[in-house]
């Protein structure tokens, strides 16, 4: 009884030091959060003006305001398209990189490179080569379209929108590709020489024995791209800070301003910042939900040897 | 024994500590938005503190839009790290920290200038230095093509002198007439400067009564249309590429480099005129957002330092505010070191800078109008203003609902 009461001890002991952790860095945090969304909480020392609770003022009127509904269309778009091309995209370069080319390991070094590099610089770079490199090369050949203001791509809000989805794709590409490569060398060989004899062309091959032989592989990119791609926020920054504006209900918003954008505007130019952190709840609630979803459909897909 | 040593030995640890504590150095920290004056101010208090013992620290945010220094305050004051002096922009930044900013009436300073940042009749800011702008010209072009600037003061002379200097571009190896930018965070030229174009032009010093009534939700439609045509000019004859994704660095890299005319910024720019090793004759004109004859530039000190009436360090603010005011190397600093032109009277120094200079002489000549676009909240000029100006630049919107937009911005403000 005595030995039982002590190993209890000190496993709440052992325990304490990271639970102490989590609960300050963690759960506190988190629950002031989502206290301060139900306040008129700002951060500057307006003279004799405390914290009110406010209830769902702050929800009712994101969900209002224009800018607000766009950031969480065009993020919701920019999602879409971001995690098929990084995802076609690494498994295309896996593929490669796994194959019996030469230099593999070169190039596999190569592709992950980008990701090293942090998002704002990255954002930085594009920017340049979207602004600058392309119209220069375009005199250089010839291509006077390509040297136009108008067609540049950071001038439009949908091809900027795609301007951040490929300077994404360069980054992240390369990482995701590194899982695919881990699965894809796990798939046994037996599997593809047993097909290979039964008369499987390439094609088949890579549908009936690789895809579900990297399901698993499958759960951890779409749950990486999906998370990574819903919270973009330093490469949007960098390259295009919410501009080229557009006009959505009428009224006059930046047109690339993505969800994580749109709340740290609210919160820190428009002094807002008890909304900001009701968007931020919003948004926490939508990747819970999203990545929930896209986990529990994936594991169903995934073979057990 | 050996407990009794290890405590003594954690004692004699903690008590170092507590004395460590106590024997720091006395410290300052001042935050301001002008990245281009860092080094210089930093020299400055380094060579200040050396001689009065003080350590002081020098934050400069700013000079892109992607942080700016009322968020960095804002972060600073939510993690209780506020620093003693900060740079603050006007009445609406100063309601922000009304709470805290300490009331300076009684500096010595303060009978030096009469530009300082007061509110209802008490003084609050220490004004940084005098800036102006309106439309700098590149005097060498526009003598090849025969303009005077001095006769650049209405819009029928601009509208005419860029058609003009438009027929004359391979002659004079420029890309463009004006150097303006307008890409959606690139407002605080078009929403902010060029914006005060329509608050403040052609009024007497101080009048507000065109941003008062805008405030108040009431549009003088005739100057609107003026000012709209202004706009509409100056987007024309721009650089499209720079107008719609440029930055500051490519807007004032094109002036500084003889490919535009006319630059849309104002005498800050002139150290990198110096960087670019600008040497060609340059002052500003006025700007000519209305039919009539608007013979000024927009000239205020628009930056003023406060104290934190927190701080633990507040005296040695204030010492740091007067000697930079009223002794001879703040002095120099000011207008030799850092270009600027001082906003106390008693100091003889000149800057070097020529666009500097321009704005001395329009001052001289008391020639100025106001700057009233800090009436408006930095959140209304960004994320309302800026997105329109950036539509019109890129051509998704005319003239009409450049005006039918800009009306509904101003009757709907909250």
């Amino acid at each position: 009884m005595r030995a039982r009461a002590e190993n209890k001890l000190v496993f709440w002991l052992f325990l304490a030091p990271a639970l102490f952790a989590f609960v300050m860095v963690i759960l506190v945090p988190f629950g002031l959060g989502v206290w301060y969304s139900f306040t008129n909480w700002s951060s500057s020392p307006r003279t004799g003006a405390g914290i009110a609770f406010v209830g769902l003022d702050n929800f009712v009127r994101s969900f209002r305001d224009p800018s607000f509904l766009y950031s969480f269309t065009i993020t919701t778009a920019y999602t879409i398209v971001n995690v098929a091309l990084v995802n076609v995209v690494a498994f295309a370069l896996a593929l490669l990189v796994t194959s019996a080319i030469r230099f593999r390991n070169f190039y596999r070094a190569g592709f992950f490179v980008p990701n090293l590099i942090g998002g704002l610089i990255l954002g930085y770079i594009w920017q340049f080569i979207f602004n600058n490199a392309i119209p220069s090369l375009g005199e250089l050949v010839g291509i006077a379209a390509w040297s136009e203001p108008a067609n540049l791509m950071l001038a439009r809000s949908p091809t900027a929108i795609l301007a951040i989805v490929i300077a994404g794709t360069w980054q992240y590409a390369g990482y995701i590709m590194v899982i695919y490569v881990a699965a894809l060398e796990n798939v046994p060989v037996e599997l593809h020489e047993a097909a290979q004899i039964d008369g499987a062309s390439p094609w088949q091959r890579l549908r009936a024995v690789t895809l579900p032989m990297v399901s698993q592989a499958f759960t951890i990119t779409l749950f990486l791209t999906l998370v990574n791609s819903f919270k973009q926020f330093d490469t949007n920054t960098s390259l295009t800070n919410g501009g080229p504006s557009a006009m959505f209900m009428g009224k006059p918003i930046f047109g690339t301003e993505l969800l994580a954008m749109n709340i740290y505007n609210t919160a820190f130019i428009s002094n807002d910042l008890a909304m900001g952190q009701a968007r931020a709840v919003i948004f926490f609630l939508v990747i819970a939900l999203i990545s929930t979803a896209q986990v529990r459909a994936n594991k169903k897909r995934e073979i057990e040897l | 024994m050996k407990k009794a040593f290890a405590v003594l030995v954690a004692l004699a640890l903690v008590a170092g500590l507590m004395i460590g504590c106590k024997a720091a150095p006395a410290t300052l920290t001042l935050a301001q938005g002008k990245p281009e004056i860092d080094a210089m101010l930093k020299a400055y208090a380094a060579e200040w503190g050396k001689a009065n013992g003080i350590e002081v620290t020098i934050k400069s945010i700013g000079g892109s839009s992607n942080i700016s220094l009322g968020q960095q305050l804002k972060a600073d004051y939510a993690a209780g790290d506020m620093p003693d002096i900060f740079g603050i922009n006007g009445p609406e930044d100063y309601k922000e920290w009304q709470a805290i900013v300490a009331d300076l009436s009684a500096e010595k300073w303060v009978a030096k200038t009469s530009v300082a940042f007061t509110y209802e009749g008490k003084v609050y800011g220490f004004p940084v230095a005098v800036e102006g702008w309106g439309m700098a010209y590149n005097k060498d072009l526009l003598d090849k093509a025969g303009i005077d600037p001095a006769t650049l003061n209405s819009f029928g002379a601009y509208e005419a002198a860029f058609a003009k200097l438009d027929g004359m571009k391979a002659e004079l190896g420029v890309d463009s007439v004006v150097s303006m930018a307008a890409a959606a965070d690139m407002g605080w030229v078009t929403a902010h400067h060029n914006f005060n174009s329509l608050l403040s032009n052609g009024l007497p010093y101080g009048d507000t009564s065109v941003a008062d009534a805008l405030i108040a939700g009431k549009v003088d439609a005739t100057r609107l249309a003026e000012y709209a045509d202004w706009v509409e000019l100056l987007f024309k004859y721009a650089d499209k590429k720079v107008l719609t994704t440029g930055n500051y660095d490519s807007q004032v890299g094109a002036f500084a480099t003889g490919k535009a005319v006319f630059l849309h910024q104002g005498n800050w720019t002139d150290p990198n005129m110096a960087q670019a090793n600008a040497t060609f004759a340059m002052g500003f004109a006025p700007h000519g957002s209305m039919k009539a004859v608007t013979d000024g530039i927009f000239v205020s000190a628009p930056s003023f330092y406060v104290v934190n009436s927190e701080s633990k360090n507040k005296k040695a603010a204030l010492k740091f505010l007067e000697d930079l005011a009223l002794t001879e190397a703040g002095a120099k600093y000011m207008v030799q070191e850092a270009g600027m032109i001082p906003a106390f009277a008693g100091i003889s120094l000149n800057p070097a800078g020529q666009l500097s200079k321009s704005v001395q002489q329009w001052s001289a000549a008391g020639k100025v109008y106001s700057w009233n676009q800090y009436l408006f909240s930095g959140d209304f000029r960004d994320k309302t203003l800026a997105p329109i100006y950036n539509q019109f630049a890129n051509g998704a919107i005319d003239k009409a609902q450049f005006i039918a937009l800009m009306t509904d911005a101003f009757v709907s403000r909250k």
